[in-house]
């Protein structure tokens, strides 16, 4: 481990995927928190697609990132749209709260 | 990247342990912080520090989109949307704890078999050799550029249809009519008509007697 | 280079903004033009399709774009599903204040997003299309904006979703790392020939599988599927419920076969975990349901178990089974909202069991389509529902697994009962209030089709089978 390799960087990327994920199901309380768990977790992806990029010389995985940062920008102004919506509609963002549709 | 700093670390390790450990404890500030604005705040830090390290893996165009478009645009709106919706803290200071203990349990098993699958052992510097440093004339916009408006024109395409779709779902689900507000229409008060607002009423003269 | 194969997404593409702009600037008081130049739009693209077709298997940009058999086929059924669905919803539609050109703009781009899916023969292309797909059905799910039921749907459906393209970027992020390639072919000879590492494949293969299985609505990574059913205005149901589907299902072939087949023996194990549950969970939930859409969403993950069974079959025949399966159920599942729709009025959702109670005597020429429609989700003979079951269990069996064979019959027939009864409440029960249907002449003339499509499929089920198989030889 004295040598900076390929390992290190894709266990970040699961240390974050881990943390995200555990963000996601561990709040229940605030869905904005929520939205940024998903942040979170595309990081983490993109942090792997630059590790590989860079350990192999390819720059398809650079692309792949410039291409996931694009979509999780509209996916976030979409996401916040929804939650906008929910906000007027039921006056909370609470995730325990979202409970109408059951069964 | 032989070069050693202090303790016999070399520097390239010493800067990816420094933006690491910056980037784990920003994004479990992200999680466990009761305010969200203070949320926002340390996923920003988390993006600065991972920009850091995308720099070290010398994507450094996609470091400063990161920088740019990541924390000035998208958590921006972020913040913007949390004061605009003036959420009760009071209640967001609840829970938590009840699925802390299983959760924990849970991510450190999840992270344990994944640090086995991707650690040295599979990805170690034996396995995937560090390729060489590019030189001081190395362009990574260009290169990236070089592909993108060639090799992956039609990606770029799709992108920008995904970016118009974000546009009309954000217009459509956050437009409102306003209300309250007494507006002027200009286009309708031009398209009126005279027969719209006249109404000629066609009536016998008045005889002048009395009934 | 040949950019003519690619004719059909450009003219969808270009007639999308084209209706975006005309709606903007002209769209106020005629809605009906941007249904309409939707309805065309898509019957042009059906022609393009046919008339633009390569034959062979041609690539465009780059690697990015593939046009070949399994594509041209998938594409058609897209857009036909998506032709009926339109004209299904469009009372439905104006009957709530949602009739408006951005929603057909939505649709337009949702369909090009899953062309795009089916000719995807790279990963880039691949997560483009899914996500050009996912990010217009959550506008679409949230369009009601009065709604708070709509409005949760949505964003349950939006965290999910957004997690499942996480997990499935993570696999390919893997895979791409071990191989060096995002395009399938590519990773299909590494993985095939070469001596990669194989066990952090399997353990991308965990991550791919479970996004895909996330997106077809499997079990256990169903959850979204029940409450945005129920959730989201009916119109908006009948399209996710169909279409994406046979997207999935490209989603699912072009991920797992085109590209990781040397990996069949790993994707086999999960998938008949995702099958067993699916048809399990699917079929014995969907009897306790009272909401027809919620019950409609557990026997659509009961219908991607099967579905799946064909893929475990691992063969040529096994695909173009699975592949047989997924377009009957989009036909079958289209009919099946579109009665839910027919019979919905404004203020009135028709959406509960009850309120199926004795339409067959009000109007016995859909009840005798929905009859169809219900014989043949259920499998019984000969519908086409059955041949489609019959198929895969076929495939199934011959690749050695009769217990699995067992236990997806076995399911079928506990399922069978839930479309039973609503044949039941059709035909057997008075109606609490007497109201004829309502509907348009369009609507009534493309469910009748759709009727007699399915009816004529169980009585020729070998034409529409033929051509499946003709994709995989």
């Amino acid at each position: 481990m004295s040598t900076l390799s390929l390992s290190h960087f894709l266990i970040l990327g699961a240390i974050l995927f881990t943390l995200s994920f555990a963000g996601i199901f561990l709040n229940r309380k605030n869905l904005i928190v929520l939205l940024m768990c998903i942040e979170l977790m595309l990081l983490a992806v993109n942090i792997n697609f630059i590790a590989f990029s860079h350990f192999s010389g390819d720059m398809a995985g650079q692309v792949f990132v410039f291409f996931i940062l694009t979509v999780a920008a509209a996916e976030a102004a979409i996401g916040l749209a929804i939650l906008v919506v929910l906000f007027r509609n039921r006056d909370t963002i609470n995730v325990a709260e979202l409970d109408d549709l059951k069964g | 990247m032989t070069e050693t700093g202090t303790m016999g670390l070399p520097y390239d390790l010493i800067i990816f342990y420094l933006f690491a450990s910056i980037v784990v404890c920003a994004s479990g500030m992200v999680i466990v912080a009761r305010n969200p604005v203070h949320a926002v705040l340390f996923l920003v830090l988390t993006f600065f520090a991972c920009a850091g390290l995308w720099i070290l893996l010398e994507a450094e165009f996609l470091a400063i989109t990161l920088v740019l478009v990541y924390v000035g645009a998208v958590m921006v709106l972020f913040l913007f949307v949390i004061m605009m919706l003036d959420i009760n803290l009071a209640v967001m200071k609840e829970g938590f704890v009840r699925y802390l203990g299983i959760g924990t349990v849970i991510a450190v098993a999840m992270l344990g078999l994944m640090t086995a699958v991707l650690g040295p052992e599979h990805f170690g510097i034996d396995q995937v050799p560090a390729p060489a440093r590019h030189g001081p004339d190395y362009s990574n916009t260009e290169a990236l550029g070089r592909v993108l408006y060639t090799d992956y024109v039609y990606a770029f395409e799709i992108a920008a249809v995904i970016l118009l779709v974000a546009i009309i779902a954000a217009i459509l689900l956050g437009l409102r009519k306003p209300r309250n507000r007494k507006l002027q229409d200009a286009g309708t008060q031009a398209m009126v008509r005279k027969e719209d607002r006249l109404r000629i009423v066609k009536m016998d003269a008045e005889k002048g007697g009395h009934s | 280079m040949n950019y003519l194969i690619a004719i059909p997404e450009i003219f969808i593409l270009s007639m999308a903004c084209i209706i975006l702009l005309a709606d903007a600037f002209f769209g106020r008081g005629r809605s009906g033009m941007a249904y309409g130049l939707s309805l065309v739009t898509l019957l042009l693209t059906l022609g393009f399709i046919v008339f633009f077709s390569p034959m062979i298997t041609e690539t465009a940009f780059h690697g990015l774009f593939v046009s070949d058999r399994l594509s041209e086929l998938l594409k058609l059924f897209i857009v036909g599903v998506s032709f009926m669905v339109l004209v299904y919803s469009r009372e439905y539609l104006a009957e709530r204040n949602l009739f408006k050109g951005e929603f057909y703009v939505l649709v337009l781009l949702a369909v090009l997003g899953m062309m795009i899916m089916a000719s995807a023969p790279n990963f880039l292309s691949m997560y483009l299309g899914l996500e050009l797909l996912s990010l217009s059905q959550y506008a679409m799910v949230a369009m009601r904006r009065d709604s708070g039921v709509s409005a949760e749907a949505a964003m349950k459906f939006f965290v999910l979703g957004a997690i499942a393209s996480g997990m499935l970027l993570y696999g390919m992020s893997l895979i791409y790392g071990v191989t060096g390639s995002l395009d399938l072919s590519t990773i299909h000879d590494v993985v095939a020939y070469s001596q990669p590492d194989k066990v952090v494949l399997v353990f991308a293969l965990v991550f791919i599988v479970a996004g895909i299985a996330f997106k077809l609505g499997a079990a256990p990574f169903h959850m979204w599927a029940p409450d945005v059913y129920e959730g989201a205005p009916t119109a908006m149901t009948l399209f996710i419920g169909t279409a994406p589907k046979i997207a999935g299902f490209a989603l699912a072939f072009r991920l797992l076969i085109d590209g990781l087949e040397g990996l069949v023996a790993s994707w086999q194990q999960m998938l008949i975990i995702l099958a067993v549950f699916s048809i399990g969970l699917g079929n014995v939930v969907a009897i306790a349901q009272t909401n027809i859409k919620r019950m409609l969403a557990y026997s659509g993950i009961a219908h991607m178990g099967y579905m799946v069974l064909g893929l475990i079959a691992g063969t040529a025949d096994g695909y173009a089974a699975s592949l047989f399966y997924t377009l009957v159920y989009a036909i079958m599942a289209a009919g099946a909202f579109g009665f839910i729709l027919l019979h919905s009025r404004q203020g009135f959702e028709s959406d509960q069991l009850d309120d199926m109670k004795g339409l067959a005597r009000l109007n016995p020429w859909f009840g005798l389509v929905m009859l169809v429609l219900m014989f043949s989700m259920a499998g019984v003979p000969p519908f086409i529902g059955f041949w489609s079951k019959w198929f895969v269990l076929k495939e199934i069996i011959a690749a050695g697994y009769v217990w699995l064979a067992a236990i997806a019959v076995f399911f079928a027939i506990v399922g069978a009962f839930v479309y039973l009864r609503i044949i039941r409440l059709i035909y057997f029960d008075r109606a609490e209030e007497e109201v004829t249907a309502e509907a348009s002449g369009e609507l009534k003339l493309v469910l009748s089709l759709n009727g007699l499509v399915v009816l004529l499929l169980g009585i020729m089920p070998s034409f529409l089978l033929g051509v499946c198989l003709a994709v995989f030889h």
